[in-house]
């Protein structure tokens, strides 16, 4: 089994669970991890890499959709694959607006499993490639002088050059001079491309 | 001196005087025959106003002819005077009422002995009614009998309410029961779940490790995951015939819950020899919740307390009352005086199956709890300083209460 393959990582308290769950995900060629708790995965350093995560609701201490919540202020964020016993639809229906893959009942098939586990893994190279490009995007508004990034800010907020000029108090020359160095900085040819930008990196657009 | 003193009233007034006695004991007898009519025509009258049914038979003949019936007795049976004078006082009974019981009035009083009893009797028109009747035997001088006096109360409305209370008990009983049952059920599902994905994911994995060529091991591992499939399917099918009832969520005054159900309980807490007291607070802002499944975690409180102060020696009283907490919640407190839980069960108190009852299922205070926490509130229990334990829950007030 090569490091490259996928991981498939397991919370669920039930050890039977996670031992059978494990022998199944390697005969299906993935690697796993399996946490008997939720702080036990929050504690795992993981590597990079396309992975997901099967997480059992009920679970001593803090509990799945307590975990999921940690989880989504994490960047990247890492798409999770629901297993309960106790299945109740506000439960499910909370986790999926927050982005989970699947909602499964236990006892759910191989099958059932093995299909959410691949489209978590689709899921996971979207939002990594995304993670990276908004990476290259912030190392690019790193190089921006101080000056550069509040009129970065204007611009991406769609303000035109007189109103900028007139926030910054300064002549509508100089700053056409720092957008056109903005705008080569980012490697933007135009306003939309940098306000796409700007909302791939994170950058809070008020 | 006395002699002439004694002859001399012979003579001239003596006779005068007989008269007058003979005269005042006529007077005496008509003044006594007087009272007694009073008394006769009084205690006539009296009989005719009363509110219970009063009948009069007379025993000296073979087939129990009524003399006498007053104004309530025919408004009862619905009989008038002339249904019922001189007739057998047992034809009165319908024909649909119970014969068992006819004969054995009859026997009763034949053997000289009064008849007590509640019974179902039926109207001229044939309606349906219960009364209360008692029969005496009145016996002459002599002590034979020569009548016997019968009171009948109708009872038909107490009996209804008593029906009605009896059926509501029974309804909650079983509302209660089927919750219970659902919740057993659900927890059993979860816990026959566990291991069912776990036989599930090996049988799988198995047979994808399997060498080519095992199609005999391949095809019993099939039938492993086919039969594991069936048993969760049973499961399923079992949770979708439980599956809850939605809340009814209302806005309702929780001291009115609390007198209805110390009402339904009353009976229970008579035949357990405990007092049920309460002490609510008059200015309770109401609540918003499902009335009837927190009528259930009070009965489940309530039960348990009693249950608890079963072997008790102390004065057994379950005390219920209600305060404001906070602006926001209002306090239910249900406290026993029973033995109390042991330290080493506190612990557990929530968990389900656990129980100290021998015939528990050790799901009522998990339940409880979880209504409770649905309604947005929070359960509790304490035990008391002296003895006995003190459970208690705190709700929300219906929004627009607060203040």
């Amino acid at each position: 089994m090569s490091a490259r393959n996928p991981i498939v990582y397991v919370v669920d308290d039930d050890a039977s669970v996670r031992r059978s769950m494990t022998l199944l995900l390697k005969t299906h060629g993935y690697r796993t991890a399996t946490f008997s708790c939720a702080a036990d995965f929050l504690a795992f350093d993981h590597p990079r890499g396309a992975a997901c995560l099967v997480l059992d609701v009920n679970l001593p201490g803090l509990d799945g959709p307590g975990l999921q919540d940690v989880l989504v202020r994490r960047a990247p964020a890492i798409p999770i694959v629901f297993i309960t016993g106790h299945g109740t639809v506000p439960i499910s229906v909370k986790a999926m607006k927050l982005g989970a893959v699947d909602f499964l009942l236990k006892p759910f098939t191989a099958s059932d499993l093995l299909d959410a586990i691949r489209r978590a893994l689709l899921k996971a190279t979207a939002w990594n490639k995304e993670f990276s490009e908004g990476t290259k995007i912030r190392q690019r508004i790193a190089t921006l002088s101080p000056r550069e990034l509040e009129v970065f800010h204007f611009v991406a907020r769609g303000l035109l050059n007189k109103q900028i000029a007139t926030k910054r108090g300064t002549s509508l020359q100089t700053i056409k001079v720092h957008r056109s160095r903005v705008m080569q900085k980012m490697r933007a040819r135009t306003v939309t491309e940098l306000i796409n930008l700007a909302r791939k990196a994170g950058v809070a657009i008020a | 001196m006395t002699t002439g003193q004694k002859t001399r009233p012979k003579r001239g007034p003596k006779p005068r005087i007989a008269v007058r006695r003979r005269l005042s004991r006529a007077a005496a007898a008509a003044k006594v025959d007087q009272q007694v009519d009073e008394q006769i025509r009084i205690s006539t009258l009296a009989m005719e106003a009363a509110i219970d049914g009063i009948f009069i038979i007379d025993a000296q003949q073979p087939f129990f002819p009524v003399t006498y019936a007053n104004p309530a007795f025919r408004v009862m049976t619905g009989y008038d005077r002339k249904d019922i004078l001189g007739k057998n006082y047992f034809l009165l009974y319908g024909a649909e009422a119970d014969p068992l019981i006819v004969q054995r009035i009859r026997e009763t009083l034949l053997q000289g002995r009064s008849f007590h009893g509640e019974l179902l009797n039926f109207r001229k028109d044939g309606g349906k009614y219960w009364h209360l009747l008692r029969v005496a035997p009145v016996r002459d001088a002599g002590g034979n009998i020569t009548h016997y006096v019968g009171i009948q109360t109708d009872v038909t409305t107490m009996r209804q309410r008593e029906q009605e209370i009896k059926q509501q008990r029974e309804e909650l009983l079983h509302v209660t029961r089927i919750g219970k049952l659902a919740e057993f059920v659900s927890s059993l599902a979860h816990e026959i779940n566990q291991p069912l994905t776990a036989i599930h994911s090996y049988a799988n994995a198995a047979q994808r490790m399997l060498p080519v060529g095992e199609a005999k091991l391949c095809e019993i591992l099939q039938y492993i995951i086919d039969d594991g499939q069936r048993a969760a399917e049973v499961i399923r099918r079992l949770r979708s015939l439980l599956k809850k009832v939605e809340p009814e969520m209302k806005r309702f005054d929780m001291n009115d819950l609390i007198i209805e159900t110390a009402g339904l309980v009353a009976a229970d807490a008579h035949t357990r020899h405990s007092i049920l007291r309460t002490s609510l607070d008059e200015t309770l802002p109401l609540v918003y919740g499902d009335r009837i499944q927190l009528q259930q975690v009070l009965l489940n409180l309530i039960s348990n307390s009693f249950d608890a102060m079963e072997s008790s020696r102390n004065f057994r009283e379950v005390l219920i009352s209600t305060a404001r907490h906070s602006a926001g919640t209002i306090t239910v407190v249900v406290k026993d005086s029973g033995c109390g839980i042991p330290m080493q069960d506190m612990p557990r108190l929530f968990t389900r199956f656990f129980t100290s009852k021998p015939d528990g299922l050790g799901m009522g205070l998990p339940i409880s709890r979880s209504i409770i926490e649905t309604h947005g509130g929070q359960f509790g229990v304490e035990n008391n300083p002296d003895h006995g334990a003190t459970f208690y829950f705190m709700l929300p007030v219906s929004s627009g209460e607060a203040v």
